[in-house]
């Protein structure tokens, strides 16, 4: 008689720690340590380095929740395709239970450590990016991105509050760049990867009103993202570095969109978009364009660098006179 | 059911895992308890300090407490 009970899972520790969105938690990482070091106020280190683990893990935890919700979705798409529970290297319900414990031990860790204002944020982001966007927005709106973009945009706030107890206009200028830099860097990827996102009916900007209208949108986010990302550079958050790459890497950045909104990049036959048809067809659509895709992909690649580059500049401005280096500076 | 033998290392990897994970989660509720507690009493301290120190004479030469 053969045995129909289900196998005994064989996911190895890095499965589960895949689950946790590594690339993305860098990010969290950098931008909430960023917020840290950026308000003023004083932090033991050790607190600091702790709270900077509870977001990071919290992150991860809303990653590995995502994960486990979207499985099946997941196992449509090349990009994710991999992902351990796309893949079926770990049990749906395994991903959902490990993101919910995760959740529950970050929030609860960083309200014990620093207050129950940052934990009740790093809680929001997470109900936020697992509930609000993954389950509700994400299938329903062209402007999933968008409004979901807030759940990235959230580590620099919870880091100032971990520092100070509140979040001032300060801490929420930094939520706006993130949150104004998520759609042209979401868009540009999704213009060269559209029949993934077709194939798994999630209606990206680029699926659901096209490769034209995504272009000129993500000039126009460009166009309000470079002058809203200078301000920091002009209020007592950054200095001359600040400014001075703000305004150098933001003309870049508005260089690449315009570039990318007078190139073809993500445009299909029309044919193909018009059903909603088989993966076949709309990978080789994919592939058809991938030389003109080229604008969008400079787009993507260099909107992470710019990111980066702006926190970094905020970064070590602010590290000198930060308690973290200097408890006795603040 | 007999288990292969992967499942049975991919199991002890995966509960050595979470047994280090809970012995960290242990260790930073511990460290974070100590924190608090030193940082209480050394506020509980200053406040003592503030309290029993004499009252500074105020005027119009003399910065006041705020």
């Amino acid at each position: 008689m053969t045995d129909t009970r289900p196998r005994l899972s064989t996911a190895q520790p890095g499965d589960y720690f895949q689950l946790l969105k590594p690339r993305v938690m860098s990010l969290v990482i950098f931008t909430a340590v960023t917020g840290l070091v950026v308000a003023p106020g004083q932090l033991n280190p050790l607190v600091a380095a702790i709270a900077i683990l509870c977001i990071a893990v919290g992150a991860g935890a809303a990653g590995a929740l995502n994960m486990g919700l979207e499985g099946e979705t997941d196992a449509l798409m090349k990009r994710t395709r991999g992902r351990p529970v796309a893949a079926g290297r770990v049990n749906k319900n395994d991903a959902l239970a490990y993101g919910a414990v995760l959740s529950l031990f970050s929030v609860m860790l960083l309200g014990m450590n620093t207050n129950w204002f940052a934990a009740g944020l790093l809680a929001l982001t997470i109900v936020y990016y697992a509930g609000f966007y993954t389950l509700m927005l994400k299938r329903r709106t062209p402007q999933n991105i968008v409004i979901g973009g807030a759940a990235g945009a959230f580590p620099p706030v919870i880091g100032w509050a971990a520092v100070t107890g509140d979040a001032p206009w300060q801490a929420w200028l930094l939520f706006l760049i993130i949150f104004l830099w998520t759609p042209p860097h979401s868009w540009a990827l999704a213009l060269y990867s559209a029949g993934d996102y077709a194939r798994a009916g999630i209606p990206m900007m680029p699926v659901a009103r096209g490769a034209k209208s995504t272009r000129l949108q993500i000039l126009l986010y460009s166009l309000v993202l470079v002058p809203v990302a200078i301000l920091p550079g002009v209020t007592d958050l950054g200095g001359a570095i600040y400014l001075g790459v703000s305004l150098i890497g933001g003309l870049l950045f508005l260089l690449l969109a315009f570039r990318l909104w007078r190139s073809r990049a993500g445009d299909q036959p029309e044919a193909d978009r018009t059903h909603g048809g088989p993966a076949v067809g709309r990978e080789a659509a994919l592939y058809d364009v991938r030389i003109d895709a080229k604008p969008a992909r400079n787009l993507f690649a260099y909107s992470i660098l710019y990111l980066m580059l702006l926190f970094l500049a905020l970064l070590l401005e602010n590290l000198p006179a930060s308690t973290l280096v200097c408890p006795s500076c603040a | 059911m007999r288990l292969t033998e992967e499942e049975l290392t991919a199991r002890k990897r995966r509960n050595l895992w979470i047994a280090l994970g809970l012995v960290a989660f242990m260790v930073l509720v511990f460290l974070t308890t100590f924190l608090r507690l030193k940082q209480n009493i050394s506020d509980s301290s200053a406040a003592r300090a503030v309290a029993e120190a004499p009252a500074q004479p105020t005027g119009p030469g003399s910065k006041g407490a705020s």
